[in-house]
């Protein structure tokens, strides 16, 4: 229909040029216009005053204004219009048709393959359409570009799809070439995350048109699928861990079904889940025991339902470091107390924190437990950074600001600021408010505004409950089951004591809540401070939790290791690698990221660093890794895993002979995964890409246009063409409508 | 398990040896000495005076604790608080005291209830028993309480006689009847037997202060005939006692 009223193809006027090609200049045209126009009014007011009754006021105006645009539409014919557009000159150019080779392409679509759907579109005429005009040079288009004689080569059977690095490749090679367009055949799904900005850059600047045709189903079938696993990279052995599995499903909203997480063929933790409606993400959190240290591998997987059709999609796996080290917390408690010595047996079967304390008994005496050798803590506490600062956090009890220098102050500072170390306050007598902490350079530290007076800590009791954030968190997470959780929480015996520690601060986290009288005070709150955390815990009489409970109850214990272990589970050591991908799914390449610190942690680049790597099939390989003259204390480095498997890289930083720190980092590579997900056809990429660089997204029904259409492209040996405007039927519809719609006005005005 | 902590509770009745009620002897402290009320041999909870779980109270108790306030920098309140087996409010007060062990008579109720307190992190201080009955006495209701713990030796590697002071030189604290017989000893218990239970990760949960009288030591440490040394070493003997009850 619009190329019958138009006379040519939309794209004509997408790309083309409006020109006039009459010989006249355009000045020419718009003077005559005015004095034809004006002509008009002229006769047509001079005839008013004859005219009869119905002719006045705005209707004179409409009447000219009718007669003046058919004016303007013949002199605007008289001079020629036209589209002037490039056409890609016929047998002088290459038309690149690139199909998706990918295994994603063997899914089928109402019974046929989309392999099979795009050899059929091929070879229906639409390559015996563009041969007709151009040279065709067809390619697979999978995990590498290549070229072949025949659609029936393609084998649907190549692990991986790049969309971007195929078409980075054509571009270039129509450097050489007299490439015309690109003609991309895909369900869209890309292995590398998408088409990155670079290859669509250069695809426009040498004007390569990519048009695309679209398989796979825009509607998805029956069928569930894991999109995403947030899990920490790197835990304490024997620590709680949880991981947030997203996933969505099609065809069985409302349904159950089993989400388990299995290490080695053992179970780590299962439960059922309820459905969401069809393609909305859902996010449940599982709970699990990071166990004895190693690099391990979890396998996440939803159980299939009966009926789904793509049960590939199903599982996905992470990577997790246990490390076997040991987390060192100093305890400072400024006289004995209970809760002291509670904490201390919490802790007690936590291999992987050691909790050195140091207590002040007397006026003049510190017992120490804990301790690594006589030395440690011999002086009381550290007065200087590399002593302090060989601790992973840091609890100060009932202790008085007082009791430490100007200098521990500040070291205490840059130890949860530059350090990364973990801090917590517990309530006391002599503790926060009692102990002048609010007035301190330190209270900045403190996820609370601890108010400025006296007479905050109270010998009576209170009661915990857990607030939404603290739900949410492992530190108190007693049973996993949420709702179990929330119930356990409401039946714990009261808190011997509590202190007002004032209102939390803007990005803190009260994860627990306390009732003392008619009061609702907050009693757990955490922030996030520099590079590490603080936490306030505004009671010292958790210990009732303990001996108030059944004696095999762990509520106690577990509250309180959970606490230590978020406390100092993620403070740096002096050397931090780390990938933005520990999971490459068909692409090796990876990049490497050291960050390097000093004794006192401050960034450090003097040093060589380098990486170990051991991979599959005996694999060794050792990377230097360069600083980032740009950010002190960072070293980079590029490396390509070429072998699907399991990878550990130990970052070594040496300064001489001398070890800075080390660190492990675990990578894996996965062939031919990715392409079972997502496998539904990304219209939208396609969309995009075509709209980016030119082209068009083409709908099946309309592929007998394509060979025609794709002419129309400045890339190649091209030829500009004027395409006339004149003849167009859609102008002399447009002179007729104007005449009859004047005609019809003038009779009912009674002017005919 | 729910109820709050009981305040100071007073046995005028049951007194052994009175003493004035301190003006802050109310006050909520972090410690408090309790002292354990058990029903006796024989007489149930009343026997002489008021029984032998009342042997030196309140005096030894208010006068040691005056020794903690100014040794320690632990919070003490100034008056004892006495507990008993008989209900769960005992497991608010994490350190507990009883003397004359070797006369005391425990229900099976109150034989749980003391192992379940122990297990939990409570601490025992027992004293003021002598000889081989009152030992056997003893003896026979704690492998009651815990059938499975042996009862050991103390040596001077032991971190309860370090944890403060250092006591590698302990010696037998004689009670006021040396002041009539001229005995440091009573019945036949001769030597000084510092003895204990540890739970299953070597934490001492009792102490045991066999043939020796500490509590008269705290409860005469003013009288002037009381030999100073026997009152020092009873002191440093509680104080450290405690400190371990508080750290271990």
């Amino acid at each position: 229909m619009f190329e019958l009223l138009f006379q040519h193809s939309p794209s004509v006027f997408a790309k083309g040029e409006f020109v006039l090609l009459g010989s006249m200049p355009v000045w020419v045209m718009v003077l005559l216009g005015l004095l034809i126009a004006g002509g008009l009014g002229w006769a047509i007011r001079a005839r008013l005053a004859k005219a009869p009754s119905g002719v006045s006021g705005v209707r004179p105006v409409i009447l000219w204004a009718l007669q003046s645009t058919v004016v303007a539409v013949v002199l605007l014919l008289l001079w020629n219009p036209a589209m002037m557009v490039s056409e890609l000159k016929p047998q002088q150019n290459i038309v690149a048709v690139l199909v998706d080779d990918s295994r994603s392409m063997s899914l089928t679509d109402d019974g046929k393959t989309l392999r099979d759907r795009a050899v059929a579109v091929l070879e229906s005429g639409l390559l015996a359409g563009l041969e007709k005009k151009f040279q065709i040079r067809l390619y697979r288009a999978a995990d590498t570009l290549q070229r072949i004689a025949s659609p029936q080569e393609l084998t649907a059977a190549r692990p991986a799809t790049r969309l971007g690095d195929s078409l980075k490749q054509v571009a270039s090679e129509s450097a050489g070439l007299p490439i015309g367009a690109v003609m991309l055949l895909s369900d869209g799904s890309d292995n590398s995350g998408g088409i990155d900005l670079d290859t669509i850059a250069e695809l426009r600047n040498r004007r390569l048109p990519v048009h695309t045709i679209g398989f796979g189903k825009l509607k998805p079938g029956r069928d569930l699928e894991i999109s995403d696993v947030q899990l920490a990279p790197r835990a304490m052995a024997d620590s709680r861990l949880a991981a947030q599995v997203t996933f969505f499903q099609h065809g069985y909203a409302g349904q159950k079904a089993k989400l388990s997480l299995r290490e080695s063929g053992k179970v780590l933790a299962s439960q059922n889940v309820t459905l969401a409606p069809d393609g909305r993400m859902q996010t449940e959190t599982m709970l699990f025991n990071a166990g004895t240290a190693a690099a391990k591998s979890l396998h996440f997987s939803l159980e299939p339902l009966s009926g789904e059709e793509n049960q590939f999609n199903n599982s996905t796996t992470r990577l997790l470091n246990v490390e076997a080290g040991k987390r060192r917390i100093l305890y400072v408690e400024g006289e004995p107390r209970w809760e002291f010595k509670f904490i201390r047996r919490a802790h007690q079967d936590d291999r992987s924190i050691q909790l050195v304390t140091m207590l002040r008994t007397t006026q003049n005496k510190i017992y120490r437990q804990d301790i690594d050798n006589p030395a440690e803590l011999a002086e009381g506490f550290p007065g200087r950074v590399e002593e302090l600062f060989g601790y992973h956090a840091l609890i100060i009890g009932s202790v008085e600001l007082g009791y430490f220098t100007s200098a521990q102050q500040e070291l205490i500072r840059q130890f949860v600021d530059r350090r990364g170390g973990g801090l917590l306050l517990l309530a006391g007598r002599a503790a926060l408010s009692e102990g002048g902490w609010a007035k301190s350079s330190l209270a900045e530290l403190l996820p609370v505004s601890l108010p400025d007076r006296k007479a905050t800590f109270h010998r009576e009791p209170a009661t915990a409950s857990l607030t939404p954030a603290g739900a949410e968190s492992l530190i108190c997470r007693l049973v996993e089951d949420p709702a179990r959780n929330a119930e356990r929480w409401k039946k714990m015996p009261h808190l011997m004591d509590f202190q007002e520690i004032g209102e939390p601060k803007p990005g803190a986290a009260v994860l627990m809540d306390m009732t003392a009288g008619q009061r609702k005070l907050p009693l757990l709150v955490t922030q996030n401070y520099g590079r590490g955390r603080s936490a306030v815990m505004a009671s010292s009489g958790t210990w009732r939790w303990q001996m108030s409970q059944p004696l095999e109850d762990q509520t106690h214990e577990m509250f309180w290791q959970q606490l230590l272990r978020w406390l100092a589970s993620d403070t740096p050591g002096r050397v931090v690698a780390s990938t933005p991908r520990q999971m490459l799914f068909d692409d090796g390449r990876l990049a490497l990221t050291a960050e390097l610190r000093d004794k006192n942690y401050l960034p450090a680049s003097d040093a060589r660093v380098e990486a170990r790597i051991l991979g599959p099939e005996g694999l060794a390989a050792q990377v230097e890794l360069t600083p980032d003259a740009s950010n002190p204390g960072l070293f980079h480095a590029d490396w390509a895993a070429e072998k699907p498997g399991s990878y550990l890289a130990e970052i070594l930083a040496k300064r001489g002979d001398e070890e800075v720190g080390r660190d492990v980092l675990t990578f894996q590579r996965q062939d031919g995964v990715a392409e079972n997900f997502r496998t539904g056809q990304n219209r939208e990429l396609l969309e995009k890409l075509a709209a980016q660089t030119g082209g068009r997204y083409w709908q099946m029904e309309e592929l007998n246009k394509l060979p025609g259409e794709i002419a129309y492209s400045e890339a190649g040996i091209t030829v500009r063409q004027a395409k006339p405007l004149w003849s167009m039927p859609a102008i002399f519809l447009f002179i007729l409508l104007v005449k009859a719609v004047e005609w019809i006005l003038r009779r009912r005005w009674g002017v005919v | 398990m729910f109820a709050f902590q009981r305040g100071f509770r007073s046995f005028l009745e049951e007194e052994d040896n009175p003493a004035p009620f301190p003006v802050d002897g109310l006050e909520k402290t972090e410690f408090v000495f309790a002292r354990l009320r058990y029903p006796m041999m024989r007489n149930g909870y009343f026997g002489r005076a008021g029984g032998s779980w009342a042997t030196d109270y309140p005096k030894a108790d208010r006068q040691f604790v005056q020794g903690v306030r100014r040794l320690t920098r632990i919070h003490t309140r100034s008056t004892e608080q006495v507990v008993d087996l008989d209900s769960d409010e005992i497991f608010n007060w994490p350190w507990i005291y009883s003397t004359e062990v070797g006369r005391w008579d425990l229900n099976d109720r109150q034989v749980k209830r003391l192992r379940e307190y122990l297990l939990k992190g409570g601490f025992m201080m027992t004293d003021d028993f002598h000889g081989t009955f009152e030992w056997d006495v003893f003896i026979a209701s704690m492998q009651r309480v815990f059938p499975d713990r042996p009862m050991v030796e103390l040596d001077n590697k032991e971190a309860v006689f370090h944890v403060l002071y250092d006591l590698d030189e302990r010696f037998q604290v004689p009670g006021i009847q040396m002041f009539f017989t001229g005995n440091i000893y009573e019945n036949d218990g001769i030597e000084a037997r510092w003895r204990g239970i540890h739970d299953e990760k070597g934490r001492l949960m009792v102490a045991i202060c066999h043939n020796m009288d500490l509590g008269d030591a705290w409860e005469w440490a003013d009288h002037p005939r009381y030999p100073e040394k026997y009152a020092s070493l009873a002191y440093r003997v509680g104080v450290n006692y405690i400190i371990y009850a508080m750290t271990h």
